[in-house]
């Protein structure tokens, strides 16, 4: 099999997946949901095969162009879902968490996404690429179930839900933000360092993330130091998830910049 | 003073800070920086003047943002001391003396009586804690015992390390800003060139461009020696992402690119009507050669371009150093009399073949194409020497070391208080911990199940 039925398979599992998970939540069937959650678990480990499969006949990190990073910040994704979803006793996360996830596999099947897995430019070849974008995505990866959770908490009318997605997205955040710290600035400087000879050069990519390392510093110290909860909380968490979406997609299609390929 | 450290201890003080600095930020995306008066002028009319005056131009290098920066930094620095000491007594303080009533205010609590001497109670309560890695510190009143137990200590300090981190990156910015230096070195191969600031040269040995067998660059790869008064102390490889670092200047693999004004061209004399007749002329650009032909005697190569392309007010340019499209402007007389004059283009050798002397009907008598083109290509590499990288690495480390052990290794503490009354024990028991808090009641009340019960 190729590496693309692979990769067809486990979006046709994820949609399924998403498909039930609807069911269950309209039909109120708790059970129809564990198997929505066994689906995308599947998907999840056919997606992995392709993922690995595609980096062993291209020979480099699976994440160089947008068809690649795309898919693999929705495998990220399906990662933190497994993590939170069994726990977090929230019925809705899983539902729009997978919403996001087909949305993402489905832009990334676009035939507007050039899929097919091109020679890396110098600047690219470097182990550099692996650390930097596997962290970075998988950090805003539960950047994105904080911001289902807040989303969630700002639809909800039961006190016990909200207190229940209000503990999620700050666990969430919790878990990203140190993620998105290492791998999008951190490892990000390091590789500038070695491939332009300059750790910060204030391009729109590295002055976004910074933006997103903000408002989430932001939502720590409010919550932490001055114990602001609930609703401010949920709004400064929504915006740092749209943050980090503009610095993935938007800095590389509206501003100009040394990101240009990815 | 007072009011000055006050000011600056203020989380608000973060907060607002914090906003003006993304907000800030996010200008200075929305403008690109940097570039020229007339390209502002024509992009933003009468508000470039404006923007150029607020310094947005070179918004993360004026004096106000540094000058936020500087105030945050202040900001960090205040707030990190002033509760530091609290927090140090917190996770260090020997004893405590405390009501039950107290202990069991806090967010995991729990009572029940031993029926044990308070001894063995509390040797009981010891062993318990201690197989679960917590450290203990123990104060006795009359009649009473307190077990203060802790673990994962280093996590209340976490964020601090962060704070540090950040202020020795905020430092290493200023040094790099500061400090730091940087040029570029244009070489070919052979060529040699003083380091700026350094007391050592490089010489290019050689420059390659490696290319996929599909097309594309694969690499650049310059070698190069560094000699130091006079003798060479070193050969090795310049790659991107594959830097050289030599008494503390770096060298990068930044550009290339190639000497076009001395490329050495060869054109072809062909004749339309004699298609056997076939002669190379090898010249640059600029030069002229004579030409031992009846109906040639003369050729000139008035300019040539790497990347052809037609601007805005119809002349000429080149589009890249790429050779693209390398086209030639080419003449050619008979005595006196001009016979050829065009552009003529290496990728489209029947393109321009078309009008012989200027504004003549008659078919042209010769053809010329442009056979082959070469130019020496150069390596442009960047040599910078940057005090400031060093903190910055060190600024990183604690980051990111801060960040993993506040979020994930979050403190525990357990408060006990056990008190004789009449033979037995009443046992009173509070803990917190600042994260994780499930996976902390369920370790709490497997400790106290087993205390109560032991198995």
């Amino acid at each position: 099999m190729t590496e693309s039925t692979i990769f067809t398979i486990a979006f046709a599992l994820y949609a399924l997946s998403l498909v039930v998970y609807f069911a269950a939540l309209f039909a109120r069937r708790e059970k129809w949901a564990g198997s929505a959650f066994v689906l995308a678990v599947l998907g999840f480990l056919a997606h992995t095969a392709a993922l690995i499969l595609r980096t062993l006949t291209s020979g480099h990190a699976p994440f160089t162009n947008m068809f690649e990073s795309l898919s693999f910040l929705s495998w990220a994704v399906v990662l933190a879902l497994i993590v939170f979803g069994r726990t977090s006793r929230v019925p809705r996360l899983g539902p729009y968490l997978m919403l996001i996830v087909v949305a993402l596999v489905a832009l990334a099947s676009s035939p507007l996404m050039p899929k097919s897995a091109t020679p890396l430019v110098p600047a690219l070849q470097s182990y550099w690429l692996w650390l930097h974008v596997s962290v970075t995505l998988l950090g805003e990866a539960f950047f994105a179930v904080a911001f289902i959770a807040s989303l969630l908490y700002l639809a909800a009318d039961a006190e016990e839900k909200r207190t229940r997605l209000d503990a999620l997205a700050y666990r969430a955040v919790a878990v990203g933000f140190p993620l998105f710290t290492l791998g999008g600035l951190v490892f990000g400087m390091i590789w500038a360092y070695r491939a332009w000879g300059r750790y910060w050069a204030w391009d729109p990519k590295e002055v976004w993330s910074l933006i997103t390392w903000f408002v989430f510093a932001l939502y720590l110290h409010t919550r932490i130091v001055m114990g602001w909860k609930g609703r401010r909380s949920a709004l400064i968490a929504i915006i740092g998830f749209l943050a980090a979406l503009f610095t993935y997609f938007g800095v590389n299609y509206l501003l100009a910049g040394l990101h240009s390929y990815a | 003073m007072r009011a000055i450290w006050r000011f600056l201890s203020s989380v608000k003080l973060a907060i607002v800070l914090i906003i003006i600095l993304t907000t800030a930020s996010i200008v200075g995306t929305l403008i690109p920086q940097g570039r020229s008066l007339a390209e502002y002028s024509a992009r933003y009319g009468s508000l470039s003047g404006l923007f150029v005056a607020l310094r947005l131009t070179r918004l993360y290098q004026s004096a106000w943002f540094l000058a936020l920066l500087l105030l945050f930094a202040a900001n960090t620095i205040v707030c990190t001391v002033s509760r530091f000491g609290p927090k140090w007594r917190r996770a260090f303080r020997s004893a405590f003396d405390a009501e039950a009533k107290a202990v069991l205010s806090l967010r995991s609590s729990c009572r029940f009586r031993l029926s044990l001497p308070l001894a063995a109670a509390g040797e009981r309560v010891r062993t318990e804690l201690k197989r679960r890695h917590y450290l203990l510190s123990e104060s006795a009143g009359d009649n009473r015992a307190f077990i203060e137990a802790r673990k994962r200590r280093l996590g209340w300090f976490g964020s601090d390390v962060v704070h540090i981190g950040l202020l020795v990156i905020l430092a290493g910015g200023f040094t790099s800003g500061l400090a730091g230096r940087r040029s570029e070195l244009a070489l070919s191969d052979g060529q040699m060139a003083d380091v700026p600031r350094a007391s050592f040269s490089v010489r290019l040995d050689k420059f390659e461009t490696e290319y996929y067998p599909q097309g594309g660059v694969k690499d650049w790869k310059s070698t190069v020696t560094v000699i130091e008064r006079g003798a060479a102390v070193l050969t090795r490889t310049i790659e991107v992402n594959r830097p050289l670092t030599y008494r503390g200047v770096s060298f990068y693999q930044q550009g290339y690119g190639w000497n076009w004004d001395l490329a050495r061209l060869v054109l072809e004399i062909r004749k339309p009507g004699q298609s056997a007749f076939s002669r190379a002329v090898t010249l640059k650009a600029g030069e002229r050669a004579a030409v031992d032909d009846p109906d040639v005697t003369r050729i000139a190569v008035r300019r040539f371009v790497p990347d052809f392309v037609i601007g805005e007010g119809g002349q000429v340019q080149s589009r890249s150093e790429e050779p693209n499209n390398p086209a030639a402007l080419v003449e050619a007389w008979k005595g006196e009399e001009r016979v050829f004059s065009s552009w003529i283009f290496a990728k489209y050798p029947d393109f321009g073949q078309g009008h012989g002397a200027a504004g003549a009907a008659a078919p042209p008598e010769i053809a010329v194409v442009l056979k082959d083109y070469a130019a020496a290509a150069y390596s442009v590499l960047e040599a910078a020497s940057d005090p400031g990288a060093v903190l910055i690495w060190i600024g990183c480390a604690l980051i990111t070391l801060g960040l993993f052990v506040a979020f994930y290794w979050p403190p525990r503490e357990i408060r006990i208080v056990l008190e004789d009354s009449q033979g037995r024990v009443e046992l009173a028991a509070g803990g917190q911990a600042s994260k994780s808090r499930d996976a902390f009641q369920a370790e709490f009340d497997a400790i106290f199940e087993r205390i109560r019960r032991p198995a």
